[in-house]
């Protein structure tokens, strides 16, 4: 069992809708895979379970070995699960820094704390943790700015740094160039690359360039369930792959 | 430093404030119910303020505190009443309550918040009303009740005997207060001192940080629920203080103060004096009651009165009095920062964001 991360006859159904079905998937410490499909093939359904924001109907997920199907998200979090939005997802009202610093608290404290009387900044390494995620995604020229008047790409990457102010394992990226001009793509197609050395990244990615030339392996997902895995080359050529993203999902029925 | 002027500064604002208001009508007995009702508002406020919920329900806390620490008095301990039980035995039964009520509300949103905290008052009021009448005199309510004296060390302090008299011009006389407004003055000090001290811990941070972004918070790995439940019972344990306070003050409770009316005044007070500000729901609580008191000894119409007020604010004043005062100052400030700050090249994306 060398998976860092594997589910086992994974699925989710919203009513009478397999939104995720039969998903056995693994990935190994250190790896960086990406996740693809056409659209609605069920990649966001996949990660909302992973990181725990939905419920699995069916089947299990294992982290390092223990099965955490029916741990909350928070608790993922703490295990070291850590995901970036879709949509970047920060606290507006507050500044970068401080962004990472709430992340980097929850790293340090745990789940909660009833600590009424004294302030988190007596807790030292916080800081030093939100300083680190900055400067990870380049954003510690901003430490002061106020997230919200952050430009679309540096929101997006300042979300990518308070998912790793949480000190993850295991990093999940949902579409995290959505949106971005071509210079933004390439530094953030940099910083996944360096951040794939020192954790485990999963992404969920459109832009087919940046997914062949920095995956590890691919997993493409089509109509909720597993069509495909192998390396850039491998997908590649895959006819069943080709015919999944030019032919349609009602391939299958004609 | 700062935290010392604050303090000192907050002693002379609570030691002068029964006679500030003696020449615009108000007394001694009106500034110890304020106060009394003042740390019922301040619970609110860090459970609406500061974890954002608006809870319809904190009568059911607030009347369970003045019946328990009346019955402490005359049912459970009547041949040694005593002072400090009283207060403790209410304020422990209501956190339970809390507690309870709490683990089956927290996870609910908005309007589901507001009506089952509704329904859980509703229901207190009923129990108390009509299950267990014969402890709580039912309609009647508990009466005449006298609160036994302040046991402190070797002391023994009658809270309703008057200060010593001294003339005070026009600022009435010392002695137009009792002792029961130096106690309260000094609970409500230590109430300010906790909800400043909280506000600012590590707890209210994450308390912000949840009523700002909860998913994002969720995902940082913050348990909201337990975190919102922590604020429902640190206000409900407040408010059951405030409810306590009221009943041994008042000498009686009757099942009225377990109604919507309650609960609704206490979001009408917070709302009015300014919600995340700390002395806002001190302020709305004093306003609200003293034009109360005044205009409702004149006219019946007090009700309608109330409601234009409430409705100016909120037109007005959105972020009540202190919070809209508060908002003007660092408004002059942010415009200064955000200009010496922002660069065109940053603002540019900044502006395409708010009109996206």
């Amino acid at each position: 069992m060398d998976a860092i991360l594997h589910t086992m006859g994974l699925g989710k159904r919203f009513g009478h809708f397999a939104a995720n079905s039969d998903i056995n998937f693994s990935v190994r410490p250190g790896e960086l895979r990406a996740v693809i499909g056409p659209n609605g093939a069920g990649k966001t359904t996949f990660f909302n379970l992973l990181s725990g924001l939905v419920e699995a109907t069916d089947g299990e997920i294992f982290f390092k070995g223990d099965r955490i199907t029916q741990i909350a998200g928070p608790r993922r979090v703490a295990r070291g699960i850590a995901k970036a939005f879709q949509t970047a997802n920060v606290y507006p009202e507050e500044s970068v820094f401080q962004n990472c610093r709430l992340a980097a608290l929850a790293h340090t404290q745990g789940l909660f704390s009833l600590e009424v009387f004294r302030r988190s900044t007596r807790l030292g390494g916080v800081d030093r943790i939100a300083e680190e995620a900055l400067e990870l995604v380049d954003l510690a020229a901003f430490a002061q700015t106020r997230a919200g008047d952050l430009s679309h790409g540096d929101k997006k990457r300042l979300d990518i740094a308070i998912a790793l102010a949480t000190r993850p394992q295991i990093l999940l990226l949902d579409e995290p160039v959505a949106g971005m001009s071509i210079e933004e793509v390439h530094k953030t197609d940099r910083l996944i690359r360096g951040l794939a050395k020192r954790m485990t990244v999963l992404l969920i990615e459109h832009d087919m360039n940046m997914i062949m030339g920095i995956s590890d392996s691919i997993t493409v997902l089509h109509q909720g369930k597993i069509l495909a895995e192998g390396t850039p080359a491998e997908i590649r050529a895959n006819p069943r792959v080709q015919e999944a993203y030019l032919g349609g999902h009602t391939e299958g029925e004609l | 430093m700062k935290d010392l002027r604050f303090y000192a500064l907050t002693a002379l604002g609570l030691v002068l404030f029964p006679f500030a208001i003696h020449p615009i009508g108000g007394y001694g007995g009106l500034a110890t119910q304020i106060l009394i009702v003042g740390i019922a508002s301040i619970g609110f406020n860090l459970l609406l303020g500061y974890a954002g919920l608006l809870s319809y329900g904190q009568a059911m806390f607030y009347g369970l505190g003045a019946y328990v620490a009346l019955l402490t008095v005359s049912r459970f301990f009547p041949q040694h009443p005593n002072f400090w039980l009283a207060i403790a035995l209410a304020v422990t039964f209501v956190s339970l309550v809390a507690v309870a009520v709490g683990m089956l509300v927290v996870r609910l949103y908005g309007i589901y918040f507001a009506l089952l905290t509704l329904a859980f008052a509703q229901m207190s009021y009923f129990l108390v009303f009509k299950v267990f009448d014969n402890l709580t005199q039912g309609d009647d309510g508990l009466q005449g009740i006298a609160s036994p004296p302040l046991a402190l060390g070797p002391w023994s302090i009658d809270l309703t005997a008057p200060l010593p008299a001294l003339a005070l011009g026009p600022f009435g006389d010392l002695s137009d207060i009792h002792y029961w407004y130096v106690f309260v003055a000094i609970v409500t000090f230590g109430v300010i001192a906790f909800s400043r001290t909280l506000t600012r811990s590590q707890f209210g941070e994450v308390l912000g940080a949840i009523r700002e972004n909860e998913e994002r918070s969720r995902f940082v790995g913050f348990d909201i629920a337990r975190y919102k439940l922590a604020a429902f019972v640190i206000a409900g344990a407040l408010t059951g203080l405030s409810g306590a306070l009221r009943g041994l003050y008042e000498t009686s409770a009757a099942p009225d103060i377990l109604t919507v009316d309650t609960s609704g005044n206490f979001v009408i007070y917070t709302v009015v004096g300014g919600v995340q500000t700390l002395f806002g729901p001190l302020l709305g609580t004093g306003l609200v009651m003293y034009l109360q008191n005044v205009i409702s000894a004149k006219t019946d119409a007090w009700r309608l009165i109330e409601g234009v007020i409430f409705v100016l604010v909120i037109v007005f004043l959105p972020g009540g009095v202190l919070g809209t005062l508060e908002k003007r100052r660092a408004g002059r400030r942010n415009i200064v920062t955000n200009a010496l700050r922002t660069t065109p090249a940053e603002a540019l994306p900044a502006a395409g964001e708010a009109t996206r």
